[in-house]
């Protein structure tokens, strides 16, 4: 098994009529075996923007813990918080300073932009952006992901259908993996409110 | 002494016998040895066909071909003849050969290559045939995910196993039947290549059911994983991924055997196979006793299974767990692993530290 799947993860990003949510698995394993079912991937870096990071765990809170830092220099100089576009080149930046000897990530990010506009991009470990209109994934369940959203997705949807959609995706994709799954966690984001959910899913 | 019940010996003969022929038996108040009885009901049955030949009831094997007609043959027919017969009688040790690839050596003469294993061509460019025929075998190499366990106690055998398949990470399957039925009394379970498990089992049915025909009695739990165990020796070092284990009642009570592909074979009393196999033996070695009730051992083995898909990423599915009995075996439950754990710890409500609350009309 590859670096990437030491720890196992699933992530998915999907937009709807202005409004984000960001999706993951709660999984933490070492190779095939279970240590904890209640692990975080999902991290605010301000009211509307989350970065999730799938891969090897140690990178993901490493490269959270560097991005906070960033980002709060980036309130004390510039007054205000970063746009998404904007965080999304950072991140960029910061994978591909170590590109002979890369954090093993695949960060997702979104976040809400200028007038409410919802704006999500996944990278891999090298620090390559896709912007994508309507979802992103990442993670070992990532192929499953696709094809589960892909088929599930409408462009324009409202919050609450919003949900149910990524619920749906997300569960049924890590049904079909052995390394992601023991729960979800769902963040959806609108212009007034932020609702955290947690999934009841397979404990297998 | 187990007491039996005498079924009409007529259909014995078309049926399997459930005792050896020499074993006292009692109809009523008479005590007899089994083969006598058989011996009456075969003599009464001629009667009424005297054209059918006696010679069977006084030979107890048929070694020697039945009288015919002599007729005069020549010399070499004679001959092929004889050599026919030796061929018929020679022993079949096909199972027994190594596979070892043969290198051709410079001194071999006529008779060694008549005798020796099937040689083959190289594949073209290999310099070092070895390192490739690890690399072959590794690429074909299966991780023995999935959790099956199996024990022993006052009652008879209990099988369990999750049904989960999986190739490296993905999951293939989550409905595989991992506990094979060989025949009604005996199981074995499968972990390590599905294909490996699922063909040999079946072979091994049907070696057990030749040598109940040709035995008239069923094949010990002793004698069918020593079959399988024989022929997993013989494909040593080939790449074969299997860890089975054969449960069974047979004349001796209750048996549980390990056989795995590399030739090993343990009795014991409890045994756990796969990649969840450590989490399943810290629940059931924890709850065992001899003397549990069927519903105890049958909560336990689940319990055992489930706890090792929690932890395990390539075990899930569904729990399935079977009884073997003094009657053969009887599946008792298949319950989905995620229905289980919601049973076993159900979801609290947690405390809510920010409650969003309807702002009052003003």
């Amino acid at each position: 098994m590859s670096i990437f799947e030491y720890n196992g993860s699933a992530l998915v990003a999907m937009v709807g009529k202005n409004c984000f949510a960001i999706a993951s698995d709660r999984r933490l394993g070492v190779q095939l075996q279970t240590v904890a079912t209640d692990f975080q991937r999902v991290f605010k870096i301000h009211d509307r923007l989350y970065i999730g990071l799938s891969g090897l765990a140690t990178d993901a809170q490493t490269m959270y813990q560097k991005l906070v830092f960033r980002h709060k220099l980036y309130q004390l100089r510039e007054e205000r918080d970063m746009k998404p576009q904007t965080f999304a080149s950072l991140v960029s930046a910061l994978l591909y300073e170590k590109r002979f000897g890369p954090f093993f990530c695949q960060p997702v990010i979104a976040g809400l932009g200028d007038n409410d506009e919802p704006f999500i991009c996944t990278m891999d470990c090298l620090g390559a952006k896709e912007l994508a209109k309507d979802f992103v994934v990442s993670g070992t369940a990532s192929e499953s992901l696709y094809g589960a959203c892909e088929s599930m997705y409408k462009p324009d949807m409202e919050p609450e259908e919003l949900f149910e959609t990524i619920s749906q995706a997300l569960l049924s994709s890590v049904d079909r993996d052995c390394l992601s799954g023991w729960g979800g966690y769902v963040l959806l984001v609108t212009p007034t409110e932020v609702q955290e959910k947690i999934l009841k899913g397979r404990m297998d | 002494m187990k007491k039996m019940k005498v079924i009409s010996p007529i259909l014995m003969e078309v049926s399997w016998v459930p005792c050896s022929p020499l074993r006292r038996v009692r109809i009523g108040p008479i005590k007899v040895r089994y083969r006598m009885l058989l011996l009456v009901f075969r003599l009464s049955f001629l009667s009424f066909f005297p054209s059918l030949s006696l010679s069977q009831h006084f030979a107890p094997t048929r070694t020697k071909p039945h009288h015919r007609i002599s007729v005069s043959l020549n010399l070499k027919q004679r001959k092929q003849r004889e050599e026919k017969r030796r061929m018929m009688m020679k022993l079949d040790t096909s199972g027994l050969e190594s596979f070892s690839a043969a290198v051709p050596s410079a001194m071999a003469t006529a008779e060694d290559q008549l005798f020796a294993p099937p040689s083959f061509d190289l594949p073209a460019g290999c310099a070092d045939f070895d390192k490739f025929q690890m690399e072959a075998k590794q690429t074909l190499k299966h991780a023995k995910g999935t959790t099956t366990l199996a024990f022993i106690f006052n009652q008879g055998v209990i099988v369990a196993a999750d049904s989960r398949a999986s190739m490296g990470g993905y999951i293939s399957s989550q409905s595989v039947k991992k506990i094979i039925e060989i025949n009604p009394y005996m199981l074995g379970t499968m972990a390590g290549g599905a294909a490996d498990c699922q063909f040999w089992h079946r072979n091994l049915g049907i070696k057990c059911r030749l040598h109940e025909l040709a035995n008239k009695r069923r094949i010990s739990v002793t004698g069918a994983s020593k079959l399988l165990a024989n022929i997993l020796y013989s494909y040593r070092g080939m790449g074969l991924s299997i860890g089975t284990m054969i449960a069974g009642w047979d004349e001796k009570g209750p048996g549980l055997y390990y056989v795995d592909s590399e030739g090993g074979r343990l009795k014991g009393n409890r045994f756990s196979v796969g990649s969840g196999s450590p989490y399943a033996y810290g629940v059931l070695d924890n709850g065992y006793r001899p003397d549990m009730t069927v519903d105890e051992a049958h909560e336990l083995a689940r319990r055992a299974i489930y706890h090792a898909t929690f932890r395990d990423g390539a075990s899930g599915g569904v729990v399935s767990v079977y009884h073997v009995g003094p009657n053969g075996w009887k599946k008792l439950s298949g319950d989905d692993v995620s229905e289980l754990h919601y049973k076993y710890y159900p979801v609290q409500p947690t405390p809510v530290e920010h409650e969003m609350v309807d702002a009052p009309p003003a």
